[in-house]
């Protein structure tokens, strides 16, 4: 499952000067317990990549960070439809859809347009859409098993599939999530975790420039406490982008081998 | 799309640069708020707001329902947001179905919390009637009739009147119903309760245009953003949902100070539309 050791770290926690920041937390609250899957809180789940998934498409990706499963192929960039409207820069084109298996009660298997309009407002200002104009390019998300934090997943997944097909863009996309439970940060949610939490925060970020493309908050939060979530966030971001890195770099070395 | 020509767009920018936008205002400055509150006769609670052009209209209705299993002890809200066509033509179509999803997620995600109902503005446990079998289900509808600009505070605004407009009918349970089975109600069409008003949070949007950020945005401001960030802030001054929009991206320095001058704008906010709210429910019970 997990890429080959050695090579890179598979986990993308965030440093250990966040640690320091992590004990009194712990010890103020008397709130300790385990995570489901026994991680601590501000360890993530560890990060699998593989480009290339689909034949057909023009870039693909696969990733699985624990349960959490998805595919994504980018179709383009093709000519747009002749309906649209001429435009001097390229069109993109999002769809984050569910199998519908892929929740633990069955569900439609049809898009979510909510996760498509995030998944797009993500991307649109990574990807140097001068580069290819009056043509689009198509994304495709397909969930195939939902583990939590799906939606970082998808984002970060996306940005490699584009880069993967050869899309200029400006910085890879990396995404993660963070769910509020009781006082306590728990980065990188299970499904269970994020049925029972408090608030969330969900950061997109391009690592390299520091940028951040999407940020979304749910349930309430002190100054603070965002200013906590969010490093957190960006910290574990600029990590899994390495990890995407050393994916793509790995697959043009074994193709070029 | 607005149509804007070269000149009328560095006109804009350069306003907003020098504090002085092209209505007179300054950057942190709202439009004048009207409120007007019981508009819908019909429905349980509604109210209007008009800022300059942008007009909106909330209603909300209460119907009795059952909790969902996994939290017997809430009731339910649903908001949704409807953008008609007659209000501009880009709103026909896939157009005003994307904007209603996207005003709708923002609102749900500033108004009803995390996922445990933690921090929500609307309190879910005082929907309940009888724990487990019975509970009021909250419909907040909107409907954007004219729109220019900033359409995310309007109805964060209007949400918030309509509310504290509402009344929901007092409920008699009839004693003696046991087990399983569905008690009898009796719905009081004299009395009803009000609704506490006060955590219900306001949102801010804080248009980036060039360098610098602008509350209340008018179409045409908003052709020139690179990006606007929406956060709610109640009254205790926390922060209860943030949404980005456009694409571009941001330091997190940036978003960080935007957060801090939405607090700060929130409290006269909220102070004036509390007051005009007060000012529209005193001009209903008079007239």
């Amino acid at each position: 499952m997990a890429g080959k050791p050695g090579t890179t770290p598979t986990t993308y926690s965030p440093s250990p000067t966040n640690q320091k920041i992590r004990r009194p937390i712990f010890n103020e609250n008397e709130v300790d317990w385990v995570r489901p899957d026994g991680r601590g809180f501000h360890q993530c789940r560890p990060a699998f990549f593989r480009t290339g998934a689909v034949n057909a498409a023009s870039g693909s990706a696969y990733a699985e960070f624990g349960n959490t499963k998805v595919i994504v192929s980018v179709f383009g960039p093709r000519e747009s439809k002749k309906a649209m409207m001429y435009s001097d820069i390229g069109r993109l084109n999002c769809s984050v859809s569910y199998t519908t298996f892929a929740t633990p009660a069955r569900g439609q298997g049809s898009e979510h347009k909510d996760f498509s309009s995030m998944l797009h407002k993500s991307l649109e200002g990574a990807i140097i859409l001068e580069t290819f104009p009056k043509t689009t390019v198509d994304v495709f998300a397909l969930v195939l098993e939902s583990g939590g934090s799906d939606l970082p997943v998808v984002i970060s997944c996306a940005s490699l599939a584009l880069a993967d097909a050869g899309i200029l863009m400006h910085d890879l996309v990396a995404s993660v999530s963070l769910s509020c439970l009781g006082k306590n940060l728990v980065i990188d949610p299970i499904l269970e975790e994020e049925s029972y939490q408090d608030g969330g925060l969900l950061i997109t970020c391009m690592p390299s420039r520091y940028e951040v493309t999407q940020l979304t908050v749910t349930g309430e939060w002190s100054t603070p406490k965002i200013n906590e979530g969010m490093q957190l966030c960006l910290d574990a971001c600029s990590k899994l982008a390495k990890i995407m890195r050393s994916c793509l770099k790995e697959a043009t070395s074994t193709s070029q081998e | 799309m607005v149509g804007l020509s070269l000149g009328e767009k560095h006109f804009i920018q350069g306003g907003i640069a020098q504090d002085i936008r092209s209505d007179g205002r300054k950057r942190l400055t709202y439009r004048p708020i009207n409120v007007e509150t019981g508009v819908i006769p019909q429905a349980n609670g509604s109210a209007r707001i008009r800022m300059g052009a942008t007009d909106v209209i909330s209603t909300v209705k209460a119907e009795l329902g059952k909790p969902i299993s996994l939290q017997p002890d809430k009731g339910k809200v649903s908001i949704y947001v409807d953008c008609s066509p007659t209000a501009a033509p880009m709103f026909e179509g896939r157009g005003g179905e994307e904007l209603s999803t996207e005003l709708s997620v923002a609102l749900q995600r500033s108004l009803l919390g995390g996922k445990s109902g933690a921090g929500a503005g609307i309190d879910l446990s005082s929907l309940v009637v009888v724990e487990g079998k019975i509970c009021w289900d909250l419909y907040i509808d909107c409907l954007v009739v004219c729109s220019d600009g900033n359409l995310l505070d309007a109805l964060g605004a209007a949400i918030k009147a309509a509310l504290s407009n509402t009344g929901i009918p007092r409920v008699q349970v009839a004693a003696g119903a046991s087990g399983d089975e569905q008690p009898e109600v009796d719905i009081s069409d004299e009395e009803f309760l009000q609704f506490d008003t006060s955590d219900i949070p306001v949102i801010v949007t804080l248009t980036k245009v060039g360098r610098h950020y602008i509350v209340d945005a008018t179409t045409e401001e908003e052709s020139q953003m690179s990006s606007a960030i929406s956060i709610s802030v109640n009254r205790k001054g926390h922060i209860c949902g943030l949404t980005k929009r456009g694409g571009a991206g941001l330091d997190p320095s940036i978003v960080l100070d935007m957060i801090s001058v939405a607090k700060h704008v929130s409290e006269q906010l909220m102070n004036k539309l509390d007051s005009e709210i007060a000012a529209a429910e005193a001009g209903e019970d008079e007239s």
